[in-house]
């Protein structure tokens, strides 16, 4: 069977395929809503005047694709099982012709930086750019092998080496010094050294030496079900591997938390009915869904509650936890309050990229404050996107429309829910504020819901009561 | 097939190069609305080209043509904005200083070229400094993502960065230079390596922990006394909250602060008891042109637990400094009494040359840039005299500001542009306290620049040359733990 090995690299790749598409969506979905990629040349030139930058300009590329999970997915298949083909073809490029290293036993060797790859994948903030990184080294590496021969071979490989670290970064000399790794766009805390990626690097360049040696000295078979066994035990470790090293709990509330962000309401109540969620986002998630079908006050106590950190938890200062409670304030006509929140977690991100979500929120909360001369601002920068451009267009041609705004089923909705009397507010949200929300427009059936749902977590039957005899 | 090629990236080059003539232009009677307003601006002859896009964005192509009185002229033309050489510029204001230019703009539209009416700019006499020291951030409420402060040449576009916390872990703010003498610099660093850098003389940094046991905690707001020997500091217990409706979003205010001076030659604190009232929050101190006082804002204390924020205003007041021994008066005058008139004083900064001292006045409260009704005042210390920088102001926030080394041009923050995003603003003050109307600091294309740095210009500070501030060398002073200690003089002998 002359096409083994393309079987075994597409099986591979739908692997990888099915992985991120059904089982890792939210972790795509994750990393997509903490950038935000603009077709612009200072955005562009900012990024590739960096070490690194080409990789990590394709990688923030790819990764805008990942708000559609599935693309996502497939160009993370097609990355990795890009580099198990290069990493096969170097190791047959860069050994004596003798070897047969693309076949027999060895064969499954070749799956190796893919699956490091794939493994480090599963860190929510591990970027792709470290993948682009690798490939091209390898692409480059392979280029060398097949232009030339002998020793300007390795002479033209020295000459690449100061170029490709300026396109991709340290991955193309895998030295495990620390001051040159960390800074580098592979990972969004920017001091912390990415072991699997330089792993992944590594293991490049000890293949290519390891099949260099062995060939020699073991008698590979090059029968294709010795090929298609070694990549059977291959596949069979990495999907071990993978499993093992997922982060389910991480997917669950990240699921919970696209949901939000979405507005799937049924969804999210069809989910916790399913799995009642033990998380804070979830709960969060949960109420927030409940309270959006009316169902809040009547069906709260069926599922796990977390008192007032399940309901409307105090603002923390990192990227990711304030945005589910974000779209809560939101939703309730806690504008100014949503504002704040989503502003903090977007200057929380730890690669102090922007992001697409955060922008648009932050358009939609100064539009509704009439601060429209803000909100320019941020759509001007959404309409350089490529999936954030039409809804751009769509509400710049709202900004200083009264009458459309007060028409429009959600801005308009929220401009009658909004606060009437100003009063200063914290981290720590009370129940004067949603009484205040409340009785600012007691058509809002959100703040009746949640002060109420606030005073029977906190078994405030005192406030409760002072607030029905207020009504 | 190669010629073919040739001919048609020829033409395309040729194509891009070409200017395009402004023919059958209808004549507007209006002036042209242009980004930023430059109409009839007055500016120093050493400030980068007053590039501008058209305020309508439905131009094809802007032309400009300025003129003098002379015969010279100056053309440019663009898709987005018009962008003047910067040797001919330069040239063309030497040409004309304490004259007049005349700027011609036409604009082509859909239905063809249109002429404005001409508008002047006037080129002042008095030159501006080297450049311009800020810091740049986004104007967010605790959390803050890149940030640092940079140094920009103000007759060119040169920018650069003097510490970025991609260096190091937290964050950086209050830069301070001794009447623009980059010199003498002090800089906060907060966060995990908190400390002041400070450098004077032209020697190296040195990072002190300001934090005593006889200070209500870090020194913060520092104002350089002219000699270069002190720096005054206050000390303030700073608090935030948030306006679940209002239109100004936050309010910075402090439950409690106090002033001292700080002598760099000694290491000592120099504490006065009648700038450390329990009672009387006392912030911004700055020193008189000629350093022998101290002017500062100080508000009645709020009893505690109280948030009726909109009560603290702050009045402008003044204490006697001698240089010489380092002892303060032994009582506080009141300058401006804005609390009379239900309003507040903030940022106080006396002109070098002892004229003026200009301040932001707000409804209440101190931090006032985030205060939509911020307006900047000008006291002439002559006559007592106080009134409002008409030219300088506009509908929305002014606030920080700092006088250029020959006092004659004053840097501030505008919130005017947009609402939020802070902008650093140049005004002439003349001989009589005279206020010509504002400019933004020019940028190559300023529309695609302010719309896409959505950074605030914080803290904007005339500096005389570069900083030469080497980061590397800073962020290792950060990053090592060692920290000397500000000490405090035992007993001041005066109060």
């Amino acid at each position: 069977m002359k096409n083994i090995r393309t079987i075994c690299t597409f099986l591979f790749g739908v692997m990888v395929l099915l992985f991120f598409g059904l089982v890792y969506p939210h972790h795509l979905h994750y990393q997509e809503q903490y950038q935000l990629f603009l077709f612009d040349s200072t955005y562009v030139w900012e990024i590739i005047k960096q070490p690194g930058g080409i990789a990590d300009l394709l990688g923030r590329f790819s990764t805008q694709f990942f708000l559609f999970a599935w693309v996502g997915a497939l160009i993370i298949a097609i990355l990795l099982s890009t580099v198990q083909i290069l990493t096969l073809q170097l190791d047959s490029s860069w050994t004596s012709q003798a070897a047969k290293s693309s076949e027999g036993w060895l064969y499954g060797l070749s799956f190796v930086p893919s699956c490091l790859l794939w493994l480090y994948l599963l860190d929510e903030n591990a970027l792709l750019s470290g993948v682009w990184a690798v490939l091209i080294t390898l692409f480059a590496a392979w280029g060398i092998a097949k232009l030339v021969r002998g020793r300007t071979r390795y002479i033209l490989l020295i000459i690449a080496i100061p170029i490709l670290y300026w396109i991709v970064g340290p991955v193309c000399i895998p030295f495990p010094i620390d001051s040159l790794w960390t800074g580098i766009h592979y990972y969004r805390y920017p001091t912390v050294f990415p072991v699997l990626l330089w792993a992944a690097s590594l293991s490049v360049f000890i293949l290519t030496l390891t099949i260099h040696i062995c060939h020699r000295r073991i008698n590979t078979s090059s029968s294709d079900i010795v090929t298609f066994c070694s990549f059977a035990l291959a596949a069979t470790c990495m999907g071990y591997l993978v499993w093992r090293c997922s982060n389910f709990k991480a997917e669950k509330v990240m699921q919970y938390d696209f949901m939000a962000c979405h507005q799937q309401w049924n969804r999210i109540i069809e989910t916790i009915n399913k799995e009642k969620p033990n998380n804070q986002i979830g709960v969060t998630v949960q109420n927030l869904a409940l309270a959006m079908h009316g169902m809040l006050l009547d069906h709260m106590f069926e599922y796990n509650q977390n008192g007032i950190a399940g309901l409307l938890p105090d603002v923390k200062t990192d990227a990711t936890s304030p945005l589910s409670t974000a779209e809560a304030f939101y939703q309730l006509g806690m504008i100014n309050v949503a504002q704040r929140t989503v502003f903090e977690a977007q200057e929380a991100i730890l690669d102090f990229q922007k992001s697409g979500r955060c922008y648009k929120r932050l358009a939609q909360t100064n539009l509704i404050n009439g601060s429209y001369e803000v909100a320019r601002k941020y759509l001007m920068a959404l309409q350089k996107t490529l999936f954030y451009r039409k809804w751009a267009n769509e509400t710049l041609v709202l900004l200083g429309n009264e009458k459309a705004i007060a028409n429009h089923p959600e801005y308009g909705r929220l401009r009658q829910m909004a606060y009437k009397e100003d009063f200063y507010f914290s981290d720590h949200v009370t129940p004067e504020m949603l009484e205040s929300l409340y009785f600012s427009n007691t058509d809002n059936g959100m703040a009746y819901q949640y002060l109420i749902a606030y005073y029977l977590l906190t078994g405030d039957r005192e406030g409760l009561n002072h607030f029905n005899s207020k009504k | 097939m190669r010629k073919i090629i040739y001919i048609l990236l020829s033409l395309l080059i040729f194509s891009a190069c070409t200017i395009e003539t402004v023919s059958d232009a209808r004549q507007e009677t209006i002036q042209p609305q242009i980004y930023p307003d430059y109409l009839g601006v007055t500016i120093p002859a050493n400030i980068a080209p007053l590039c501008f896009n058209m305020a309508n964005e439905d131009v094809l192509c802007i032309d400009a043509v300025i003129t003098d009185s002379h015969g010279n002229n100056l053309h440019s033309q663009g898709e987005e904005s018009v962008n003047f050489d910067l040797d001919d510029w330069h040239t063309l204001l030497g040409q004309n200083l304490g004259d007049s230019i005349c700027v011609t703009v036409s604009a082509k539209y859909a239905d063809g070229w249109h002429t404005y009416r001409p508008f002047s700019i006037y080129i002042s006499p008095d030159s501006i400094d080297y450049g311009l020291c800020y810091r740049l951030i986004a104007p967010g409420y605790e959390v803050w993502s890149k940030m640092g402060i940079y140094e920009r040449d103000l007759s060119s576009f040169d920018e650069h960065a003097l510490i970025e916390n991609t260096q190091f872990e937290g964050c950086v703010n209050c830069h301070s230079f001794n009447r623009g003498n980059p010199t003498d610099m002090s800089l906060h660093i907060r966060g995990p390596h908190g400390a002041t850098l400070l450098r004077k003389g032209d020697g190296s940094f040195t990072a002190y922990n300001t934090k005593t046991n006889q200070t209500l905690g870090f020194c913060v707001y520092p104002y350089w006394h002219p000699s270069g020997r002190y720096v005054a500091y206050s000390t303030n217990a700073t608090n935030q909250l948030f306006h679940s409706t209002d239109h100004n979003r936050i309010e910075v205010f402090d439950t409690a602060s106090d002033l001292q001076v700080y002598d760099v030659d000694k290491n000592e604190l120099l504490l006065s008891p009648l700038l450390k009232q329990d009672t009387v929050y006392e912030t911004f101190p700055v020193f008189s042109a000629d350093g022998r006082s101290l002017y500062f804002c100080a508000a009645r204390a709020l009893p505690e637990g109280s948030h009726q924020l909109d009560s603290i205003r702050y009045n402008l007041y003044r204490i006697d400094f001698d240089p010489e021994t380092g002892n303060f008066g032994d009582h506080i005058e009141t300058i401006i009494n804005a609390e009379a008139h239900h309003q507040s004083v903030s940022f106080p900064r006396p002109s070098y040359d002892g004229r003026f001292l200009c301040y932001t006045l707000s409804d209440y409260g101190q931090f006032s840039i985030w205060h939509h009704e911020a307006d900047l005042y000008l006291l002439n210390l002559s006559t007592g005299e106080s009134y409002p920088m008409t030219g300088a102001n506009s509908e929305d926030t002014e606030s920080f500001h700092n006088w250029s080394t020959n006092s004659r041009w004053l840097v501030f923050s505008s919130r005017r542009d947009d609402g939020l995003y802070t902008r650093p603003y140049f005004c002439h003050v003349d001989d009589n306290g005279g206020i010509s109307k504002a400019f933004m600091l020019p940028q190559r294309n300023p529309h695609r620049f302010y719309y896409e740095r959505l950074l605030s210009f914080n803290v904007p500070d005339f500096i005389i040359g570069p900083t030469h501030f080497d980061g590397r060398k800073a962020c290792q002073i950060i990053n090592d733990e060692y920290r000397k200690d500000f000490g405090v003089r035992k007993k001041s002998t005066s109060n």
